[in-house]
């Protein structure tokens, strides 16, 4: 892909494409909007193909990173409030669209350990990562929304970050290795 | 010296839920702290694997061909722009005795340039910087009899002064014009004596009164070659009140 071959841009859609439409679709909640940080995802990445440095993270981080980024600057657009609304009515994994092909087996056991650390998670400790990943809040805008002190909130996000670690570490390892597209 | 580990923060930082300056402060101890930049990483393994937790959703089956065509167009407009330019046949040809040409003209202004530089007088410029720098006052001097004319007394507090004058017409040989101090009680006296440049023009150092307290005009006129005494000739510029 750094010597701009399609087919290693076709390769890498295919591989992680249906990956990054599902994450834009949960943080922006509008398949419209999904599929133009699909897009914009896909198309900086081959801007930034030259730039990509493997020492900074591997490409599914990489990738995943542009497409968090991209989908919360779309969601910072809208005034807050509305987009707080907008968390509480998606419950998690709770999109309208069209559900994927379940995918390799490694990649169904990887989603399967996935969900079920998610579940091991205490309430509070899922509505942070939540709120943070998908829902682009900085810890001190979650302290607020949540009334809770700051400190109390940069601890459970810490807390909760430690427990998936230990809970997925046998599956993505040290390397982050991710697996396969959904 | 490694500042304090930011446990708390690491987190916060892979999920991209850190403000500005918590950020910046975990990357730069990161850089500096292998243990933490580790941490960072198997956080990131954590973070890249959150989309997996949720049901997954196929993207829209057009997705990709846009994607693509959007790809295409970018390296056609890429190499478009890294390409070599496309001279038309003409250009190519004219080319290059367009930059002889160029070049000749720019040769021969420059020289022109030079020449005109070397004739003029030396012109008052670092003598203006000078002044400027020096605390005084400055006399406007208007054409009463010479419209268009004008002229500048420089008077610096120390006594010194310079005159700068425009619009005056060169004088035949044997006349000369001549600055004077007009006081009150007294008879006037003399600053200086001049003539101006083809470009009618003239900057001269002036003889300017011990006290400008008595001086009530200030005016220029057009003497004999050797000046005058008193004033004879009109009034042709003149700062009148002056102060």
């Amino acid at each position: 892909m750094r010597l701009g071959d399609e087919t290693a841009l076709e390769a890498l859609y295919a591989r992680y494409g249906g990956l990054v439409f599902t994450l834009a679709l949960r943080i922006v909640g509008d398949p419209e909007l999904a599929r133009e940080v699909l897009q914009d995802t896909f198309l900086r990445s081959w801007d930034g193909r030259e730039t990509y440095d493997p020492r900074r993270g591997r490409v599914p981080w990489w990738l995943m990173g542009i497409a968090r980024n991209r989908a919360v600057d779309l969601l910072r657009s809208r005034p807050h409030q509305a987009r707080l609304r907008e968390q509480e009515r998606l419950p998690s994994g709770a999109h309208a669209g069209e559900p994927a092909h379940p995918g390799t087996a490694d990649a169904v056991v990887l989603r399967r350990a996935v969900t079920d650390a998610l579940e091991r998670l205490s309430g509070a400790q899922r509505e942070a990562i939540e709120l943070a990943y998908y829902g682009g809040l900085t810890q001190a805008e979650i302290a607020r929304h949540l009334g809770q002190p700051l400190g109390t909130i940069k601890s459970r996000t810490r807390e909760a970050m430690e427990r998936l670690r230990s809970l997925l570490e046998p599956r993505i390892g040290r390397t982050g290795k991710i697996g396969t597209t959904p | 010296m490694i500042d304090e580990h930011p446990v708390e923060d690491l987190a916060a930082y892979t999920l991209g839920s850190l403000e500005g300056t918590e950020r910046v402060r975990v990357e730069e101890h990161a850089v500096a702290c292998a243990a933490c930049a580790a941490r960072l990483r198997e956080y990131q393994g954590v973070v890249g694997a959150l989309p997996l937790g949720l049901a997954p959703v196929s993207p829209p089956s057009e997705a990709w061909e846009s994607i693509r065509a959007a790809a295409r167009a970018r390296r056609a407009r890429r190499r478009r722009w890294a390409g070599p330019v496309s001279l038309p046949n003409w250009l190519r040809v004219a080319r290059w005795p367009a930059v002889a040409a160029a070049l000749a003209v720019l040769l021969i202004w420059n020289v022109t340039l030079q020449r005109e530089l070397v004739r003029r007088a030396p012109g008052p410029g670092p003598e203006v910087e000078a002044l400027s720098r020096r605390p005084g006052r400055i006399v406007i001097l208007t054409g009463s009899g010479k419209p268009g004319a004008s002229a500048r007394i420089f008077v610096a507090v120390d006594g010194g002064g310079h005159l700068a004058v425009s619009g005056l017409t060169p004088l035949p040989r044997g006349r000369t014009y001549q600055l004077w101090f007009g006081r009150t009680g007294a008879p006037g006296v003399t600053g200086a004596t001049f003539g101006v440049d083809a470009y009618r023009r003239a900057w001269v150092k002036v003889a300017v009164p011990a006290s400008l307290d008595d001086v009530r005009t200030i005016v220029i006129t057009e003497e004999p070659a050797s000046g005058s005494p008193t004033p004879t000739g009109m009034h042709l510029l003149e700062a009148l009140p002056w102060r």
